[in-house]
């Protein structure tokens, strides 16, 4: 008979108490890909940068791990690390953000495209044409606006959740979340409906 | 699920906000955070029995310099017992608890070995 899965508490006692890399790096194992996948939407599908932001997350997360008392998921925390550190990021790159946006676009967004495919109709063409929009329009979204449409929809949390993650009110997640969405659909006015 | 209910007419742009990324393969990127993590502290093996060595000589000195302090705490927790009134079936039952918390603690300590 298989072993009983181990909880994500039961690893983090263990990297607590004992020490143990071994869980920790389960714990990395378990949430690398949506770490990595929040961080790519963030970085508007810069691979590279996201990629170096996730290992600078998960080795915050091993320094911090002490501190987190579990009045959020681990995952949750998780995400609360990864957009610190895109906003550290961001600000450093203010500069470069603020430049052609165009030029942000990545080479290697194919992957992401293919799975935008399904959700426009079946048709993959359509599905890429709008992935590529999209990632075009949320260049146009400030930091916070941007942070907040991906925690709420990428991610799937609550608004108070994504509150948590932003460290701000959930009244300012609702009101970054509605004109984010106001700018897209005006970004995107030929994607919507008749 | 959140709680980010919307008009009709956004549900398009909620789809195509919500599209699944897929499952990330691993590709080594675990390996690169555990290379990246500090290294573990490095702590002598000497270093546990002599800390307790350390607690049993400041726990003897104590013990020299103030004889009369630990007859004093012993003296003064046996009269404030003694001042409760405790039936022998009370003594009894915190008997039993006792030993039911000491074994129960000494096979979860077994267990997580």
């Amino acid at each position: 008979m298989a072993p009983p899965p181990v909880s994500d508490a039961q690893l983090i006692a263990r990297v607590i108490v004992e020490d143990d890399r071994h869980a920790f790096a389960e714990l990395v194992r378990r949430h690398q890909s949506a770490v990595r996948a929040c961080l790519r939407r963030l970085t508007g599908g810069n691979h590279a940068l996201a990629d170096d932001l996730a290992q600078d997350t998960f080795v915050l997360a091993w320094r911090n791990l002490k501190s987190f008392r579990q009045e959020a998921k681990f995952s949750t925390w998780l995400y609360r690390i990864a957009t610190n550190c895109w906003l550290a990021s961001a600000r450093k790159r203010t500069e470069e953000l603020l430049g052609d946006r165009d030029a942000e676009l990545p080479d290697d967004a194919g992957d992401d495209n293919q799975s935008m495919a399904s959700d426009a109709g079946g048709d993959p063409a359509r599905g890429a044409t709008l992935h590529v929009d999209l990632t075009r329009a949320m260049a146009v979204l400030s930091d916070a606006e941007r942070a907040a449409i991906v925690q709420c929809y990428h991610n799937d949390l609550t608004h108070e959740e994504a509150a948590y993650v932003l460290g701000c009110p959930v009244g300012t997640v609702k009101t970054h979340v509605l004109r984010a969405k106001q700018k897209l659909k005006t970004a995107l006015a030929a994607w919507a409906p008749e | 699920m959140t709680a980010n209910l919307a008009p009709q007419d956004d549900r398009w742009l909620e789809d195509a906000l919500r599209a699944d990324a897929g499952y990330l393969d691993d590709a080594g990127f675990t390996a690169r955070v555990m290379d990246a993590l500090p290294p573990p502290a490095a702590v002598p093996r000497w270093r546990k029995p002599a800390v307790a060595a350390l607690w049993a000589l400041a726990a003897a000195g104590t013990a020299i310099a103030l004889p009369g302090a630990f007859l004093d705490v012993a003296r003064e927790t046996y009269k404030l017992i003694a001042a409760q009134p405790v039936s022998l079936p009370q003594i009894a039952t915190v008997v039993v608890a006792l030993g039911i918390a000491t074994w129960s603690a000494t096979v979860y300590a077994l267990r997580s070995e």
